[in-house]
C-alpha cells in the first residue's frame, strides 16, 4: 500500500490524504478549504499564512516569513510541503471571511448621492416590463381527418392565432414531447417562447395554465463575488436575492491568473464547473428563500467581466491576456443553461450580456444601461474601481470606454496587511493631526484583522492630511511618533499595535504598500484624464460621476478626492450607482426592450487602448502625486490643505 | 502691404533669481517668451555661461588638458582664470572629490574649497555635489553653512534628498538647484515639494538633467522646452524656474568628444571635434529654453557667447 499522511484542516475540521511532500495550498484546495492566496501558489504575495499545529513540514526559505514567524509555526501553504500526519490552522487573516458580509445594509453615504428607485424611473422613463420568455395558454382543437395537420403546426398554428407570434421554432426536445403531452392534457399546454431577436422559439411546454407562474434570474458574475436575483416576471419584481464568493477565488484572486489556470490542461473546464456550482448554490438558496418551483424559472440573464464570461460559457480565455488582447467573442448567442452544466428545469436559455473588449465587459455595459447614461444628455463618466479600473464617458451621443489597469491594491491585495471588506477589515480611519494617533473603525466592529480597500484610501489621505507622508508618498521620519517608523524594508505606519489586533501582528501600512497605491490611483486617475482628453474636455466638463462597484460603495468620497482618485469636480456631482452589472442584468431580464439596448451599447461604446496612448505615460506620472501634480486642477483639495497646514502652523506655535 | 510677424503673448513669467549677493550677483530668467522670441515679449537676462572648475581631477581629453593643464589641480586659478580671460558670467564648481567611489574627500574639505573660490572671485558661484544622494547631502550642509550669506547654488537636490539640502538652502539662505530624470511632471514634483518644505520659489533652479548630442539631447530639448510651454502660456507657476543644463560634463565624456585621432581617424580633428561637441550641445539647449549653460571648454565658451549676443541684439 502506498505510503500517504492526513491533512487536518481548522478550524474547519476537514482532513484530507495525501501523498507524502504535498504541496499545503493544493491540499487545501483538494480538501475544500479556502487560503487566500492572490499569487498563484508563487510565494510572492505571503497571503497563505497557516499554522502548523502538529507534524512535520518542510518549509521553502521564504522572505515573507521572519524567523519568529516559523517559531510561532506559521508557514506559507504554498511554500510548504507535508511530511508527516498534520494539524494545520488556517488563521483568520489567512481566511476567506464571513459570508454574513453579504447581508449587510449599505451605510448612506456621508458624502456622494446613493441612487434609489425614484432615480431609476427618471432614469430609464421608457423602460416596460416585458420580458424575453413569455408563457402563451394555449387551447387547441384535437385533430380530425379533415384537420390533420401535424402536431408541430397545430401548436404554432395556435402561437400565431392566440399571441400573434410567427413562425415560431419548436426546440427539438420539446418536438420531442409534443404528441404525448398534447395528448395528455387535453390540448391544453402553456408554451414558453424566447425570443431571441432574430428568431422565436418555443423552449418548454408544459400541461395546463402555468402563465401565473413565470420568473427570471439576474446574475452578476464578478471576478470575487457573484450575485443573484429572483425575479418576478409577471410583477417585476425581485422576490429573493443572494450573494456568494465565487468559488473560482481558490484558483486566483484576480482574472490574470484565472486565465493562466484556464489555460492549463483541463483548467478551462474546472474554472466553468466552480463557477457553476457557486450559480447553482445560489439559484438553489433563491428558490428555496422564495418558495417557488424551480421551473418557474424561464431565463437567465448574466453580466461579468470579458474573462468571467468566457470561463462561465467555457469559451477559451487565452488570448484576452496576450497582446493584442483579442477575446473569443463579445456578444453571445442565447444558450441553454443546461449547455454549461446548469441543469435547473427543461429549457431554460441563458443570455450574457455582450463585452466591449477584453477589458471592458458585460458587467459595464449592463452598468451603463442602469446607470442610463445611454439615455441622458448629461456628461457622465462612470468609474467602476476594482483590480481594473473600468470607466466610460459619454452620453445619449456617443460612449467611450477604457481599462487601466490599477492592480490588486484596492482590493487589498499587494499590501502587506490589505484584505477584503469583511469581518474585522479596517474600513475607516482617522489621523490626528497632532498627536498622529488614529481612530479606526472596522467592519462589524470586530477586532482588526487588516485594511480593506476604503481603508487603504482613507489611511493614505489621512496621513497625508497629517503630514506623515508627503505629496509623493514618502513617509516623515522626523515626527514625534513611534507610530512612524523605520523598518529594514522601509518606512511603515502602525495603524494597530499588536495587542489590540485580533491577528496578534502590528497592522501597519508600509511605503511599498504606498507605492502600490499611488500607482493604482494614479492609473485611474490617468485613464479619466486620457479618455477627457481624446474628446478634448476637461474634468470640468463632467455633469455627474457615477461611481459602481464593490470598492465604490464604502469609498469615503471626500479621502478619495482628497487623494487625486477621483477628480474634484464637487460631491454633489458624485452618486454611487452600487452594483450596476447586477442592475443592468435585472433590467435586460425583465425587458426585452433592454436586453436589446445591451446590443446596442455595447456596439456604441468605442473601447480607447491605454498601452497605445501616448499621453498616457505622461498623466500617469503627473497623477503619481497626492492629490496631483496640477494642484490648480483640485481647487477644493487645494483649500483644504491649506486651512490644515495653517491649523497645524498654530498648534506647533501654541 | 508689410508683413507682420505673429505675435503669441505668454500669460506667464519665468522667475527672475538673484544668484550671489551685492556687487558679485547677477539675476538669470525673468523672460516672458519663448527663448530669444523678442517680438513677443523681453528677456531682461540673457542666458547665462558658467564655466565648470572641478576641484579633483583625474584625466582630461587633450582638448582640455591644452587650455587648462596649468589650472587644473587648483580650483581658485582655475576659477579666476574663467573669470578673467573668458570672461564666463558664473563659476560652476563641482566637488569631484566628495565622490565616496572615488577620493571621498569629507564635507568639511570640499566646504573650505567652495569658499576659498568664491572669495576669490567676483561672480557667483553654482556649487555642485557627484549625485551620491547621502554624500551630497552631507556636503552640501557643510558648503550651506561655510559659505553663508554668499547666495550660491546648491545642487543638484533630488527627491531623495532634498529634505537636507533644501533644508540646509533655507537656513543658510541659498539658491537651490532641483534635479530629477528628464520628465515635466517630475520637475515639477520637486519644485512643489521644496517649496512646502518652505524654499522660496524665486530660489530655486530647475535642473532637468542634460543629454549630450547623441546621448539623449532630445529628450532634454523637449523636456525643456515643454517646461517653458508650461511655465509662460499655462502660467504654471511650479515650472517658472530658470533652467540649468549642464552641458561640459555630458559633452566631453562622450566618446565623439574626447577619442583621439589614431582610434577614429575618418572623424578628424579631436579638438575641434570635442569643442563643437559641447558647441552644438550648448546651441540646441539654448534654443530649447536653458537660461544656464555649463560649460568646459573656453571656446566654445566664445562662440556660445557670441551666439548669445547675435540672438539678443
Amino acid at each position: 500500500m502506498e505510503e500517504s499522511v492526513r491533512i487536518l484542516f481548522l478550524p474547519e475540521n476537514r482532513y484530507i490524504m495525501a501523498k507524502p511532500g504535498e504541496n499545503l495550498l493544493k491540499a487545501a484546495m483538494n480538501a475544500d478549504v479556502h487560503i487566500n492566496a492572490s499569487c498563484g501558489g508563487s510565494g510572492s504575495c505571503g497571503k497563505c499564512r497557516v499554522v502548523i499545529e502538529k507534524g512535520e513540514v518542510k518549509r521553502e526559505p521564504n522572505l515573507k516569513l521572519s524567523e519568529a514567524d516559523i517559531a510561532k509555526g506559521y508557514a506559507l501553504a504554498c511554500q510548504t510541503t507535508a511530511w508527516s500526519d498534520l494539524e494545520v490552522r488556517i488563521p483568520l487573516e489567512s481566511r476567506i471571511g464571513d459570508k454574513r458580509i453579504f447581508e449587510r445594509k449599505v451605510p448612506e453615504p456621508v458624502y456622494g448621492h446613493l441612487l434609489s428607485a425614484t432615480d431609476w424611473e427618471e432614469r430609464l422613463p421608457e423602460w416596460e416590463l416585458d420580458p424575453a420568455t413569455q408563457k402563451i395558454h394555449i387551447v387547441m382543437d384535437p385533430p380530425t381527418l379533415d384537420d390533420n395537420t401535424s402536431d408541430a403546426d397545430r401548436v404554432k398554428r395556435s402561437l400565431s392565432m392566440e399571441a400573434g407570434m410567427k413562425d415560431v421554432v419548436i426546440d427539438y426536445p420539446v418536438l420531442q414531447r409534443l404528441p404525448n403531452m398534447l395528448r395528455q392534457s387535453g390540448w391544453d399546454v402553456t408554451v414558453t417562447v424566447l425570443d431571441q431577436g432574430e428568431e422565436l422559439r418555443a423552449v418548454r411546454i408544459e400541461q395546463g395554465d402555468t402563465t401565473a407562474r413565470q420568473s427570471g434570474i439576474a446574475i452578476d458574475v464578478g471576478t470575487t463575488t457573484i450575485s443573484a436575483e429572483l425575479i418576478d416576471l409577471k410583477t417585476g419584481e425581485v422576490v429573493a436575492s443572494a450573494s456568494d464568493y465565487n468559488a473560482q477565488v481558490a484558483f486566483g484572486e484576480d482574472v490574470i491568473t484565472r486565465i493562466i489556470y484556464a489555460t492549463k490542461g483541463t483548467g478551462l473546464a474546472k474554472l466553468q464547473s466552480v463557477v457553476v456550482g457557486t450559480i447553482w448554490n445560489l439559484i438553489k438558496t433563491l428558490v428555496e428563500k422564495a418558495d417557488i418551483e424551480y421551473c418557474n424559472i424561464t431565463h437567465i440573464v448574466v453580466a461579468g467581466n470579458t474573462t468571467m464570461t468566457h470561463l462561465l460559457l467555457g469559451l477559451n480565455p487565452k488570448y484576452i491576456r496576450e497582446e493584442p488582447y483579442i477575446p473569443s467573442a463579445t456578444s453571445f448567442p442565447w444558450i441553454k443553461a443546461s449547455d454549461i452544466g446548469l441543469r435547473i428545469a427543461a429549457g431554460v436559455y441563458l443570455y450574457a450580456i455582450p463585452c466591449v473588449a477584453s477589458y471592458v465587459g458585460g458587467d459595464i455595459t449592463a452598468g451603463v444601461l442602469a446607470s442610463g447614461i445611454f439615455n441622458t444628455d448629461k456628461m457622465t463618466l462612470y468609474i467602476d474601481i476594482g483590480t481594473n479600473g473600468e470607466m466610460v464617458l459619454g452620453n445619449k451621443d456617443w460612449l467611450l470606454a477604457c481599462s487601466c489597469s490599477a492592480g490588486p491594491a484596492f482590493e487589498g491585495g499587494g499590501v502587506r496587511h490589505g484584505m477584503r471588506a469583511t469581518r474585522g477589515a479596517i474600513e475607516q480611519v482617522r489621523i490626528n493631526k497632532s498627536n498622529y494617533e488614529p481612530m479606526i473603525i472596522t467592519v462589524d466592529h470586530h477586532k482588526p484583522i487588516g485594511i480593506c480597500g476604503s481603508g487603504l484610501i482613507d489611511t493614505l489621505a489621512e496621513l497625508f492630511l497629517a503630514g506623515i507622508i508627503n505629496e509623493k508618498g514618502k513617509f516623515n521620519l522626523d515626527l514625534p511618533t513611534d507610530r512612524v517608523r523605520k523598518t529594514d524594508t522601509g518606512a511603515e505606519y502602525v495603524l494597530v499595535w499588536a495587542e489590540d489586533s485580533a491577528t496578534r501582528r502590528d497592522i501597519v501600512i508600509t511605503e511599498v504598500d504606498i507605492d502600490n497605491l499611488m500607482r493604482a490611483k494614479a492609473a485611474v486617475y490617468a485613464g479619466i484624464e486620457v479618455l477627457l482628453s481624446s474628446v478634448d474636455l476637461d474634468v470640468s466638463a463632467i455633469d455627474e460621476l457615477l461611481i459602481a462597484g464593490a470598492f465604490g460603495r464604502y469609498l469615503e468620497i471626500d479621502k478619495a478626492v482628497t487623494l487625486g482618485l477621483l477628480p474634484d469636480i464637487g460631491y454633489e456631482k458624485i452618486k454611487f450607482v452600487g452594483n450596476g452589472s447586477l442592475l443592468g442584468a435585472h433590467l435586460a431580464a425583465l425587458s426585452r426592450e433592454m436586453l436589446s439596448k445591451t446590443k446596442e451599447i455595447a456596439n456604441t461604446m468605442t473601447y480607447l487602448e491605454l498601452s497605445m496612448n501616448p499621453s498616457f505615460m505622461e498623466k500617469y506620472v503627473s497623477a503619481l502625486f497626492i492629490p496631483h501634480t496640477h494642484l490648480d486642477d483640485f481647487p477644493r483639495v487645494r483649500e483644504q490643505l491649506e486651512e490644515v497646514r495653517r491649523e497645524q502652523r498654530m498648534a506647533g506655535q501654541a | 502691404m508689410a508683413y507682420n510677424l505673429p505675435v503669441e503673448t505668454a500669460k506667464g513669467k519665468i522667475r527672475e533669481v538673484t544668484i550671489g549677493t551685492g556687487e558679485k550677483s547677477l539675476k538669470v530668467g525673468g523672460e516672458n517668451v519663448l527663448p530669444f522670441h523678442l517680438w513677443e515679449g523681453e528677456m531682461p537676462n540673457r542666458p547665462i555661461i558658467a564655466a565648470e572648475v572641478s576641484d579633483e581631477v583625474e584625466e582630461l581629453p587633450p582638448a582640455l588638458e591644452k587650455v587648462l593643464g596649468d589650472v587644473k589641480n587648483d580650483p581658485v586659478a582655475w576659477a579666476k582664470k574663467a573669470q578673467d580671460e573668458w570672461g564666463v558670467d558664473a563659476i560652476a564648481l563641482v566637488l569631484t572629490s566628495t565622490d565616496p567611489k572615488a577620493t571621498d574627500a569629507p564635507p568639511e574639505q570640499a566646504a573650505e574649497t567652495v569658499a576659498k573660490v568664491a572669495d576669490a572671485v567676483n561672480i557667483p558661484v553654482f556649487v555642485y555635489g557627484t549625485e551620491d544622494l547621502d554624500k551630497d547631502a552631507e556636503v552640501m550642509k557643510a558648503v550651506a553653512s561655510k559659505v553663508e550669506g554668499k547666495n550660491v547654488v546648491l545642487g543638484p537636490a533630488k527627491e531623495e534628498n532634498h529634505k537636507t539640502i533644501g533644508a540646509a538652502a533655507i537656513g543658510y539662505k541659498q539658491d537651490v538647484a532641483a534635479m530629477t530624470p528628464i520628465d515635466v511632471n517630475l520637475a515639477k514634483q520637486l519644485n512643489i515639494l521644496l517649496t512646502n518644505l518652505g524654499m522660496e520659489a524665486d530660489k530655486l533652479i530647475i535642473d532637468p538633467t542634460t543629454g549630450a548630442l547623441g546621448y539623449g539631447l532630445e529628450y532634454t530639448y523637449s523636456v525643456m522646452e515643454r517646461l517653458k510651454i508650461a511655465a509662460l502660456y499655462q502660467d504654471d507657476t511650479m515650472t517658472q524656474m530658470p533652467l540649468l543644463a549642464n552641458i561640459g560634463f555630458q559633452s566631453w565624456k562622450t566618446k565623439e568628444a574626447k577619442s583621439s585621432e589614431e582610434e577614429y581617424p575618418q572623424w578628424g580633428d579631436p579638438e575641434k571635434r570635442g569643442i563643437m561637441w559641447e558647441t552644438i550641445t550648448a546651441a540646441s539647449l539654448l534654443m530649447a529654453g536653458a537660461d544656464i549653460l555649463i560649460l568646459r571648454h573656453p571656446e566654445s565658451i566664445k562662440l556660445i557667447k557670441q551666439l548669445i549676443g547675435d540672438l539678443s541684439s
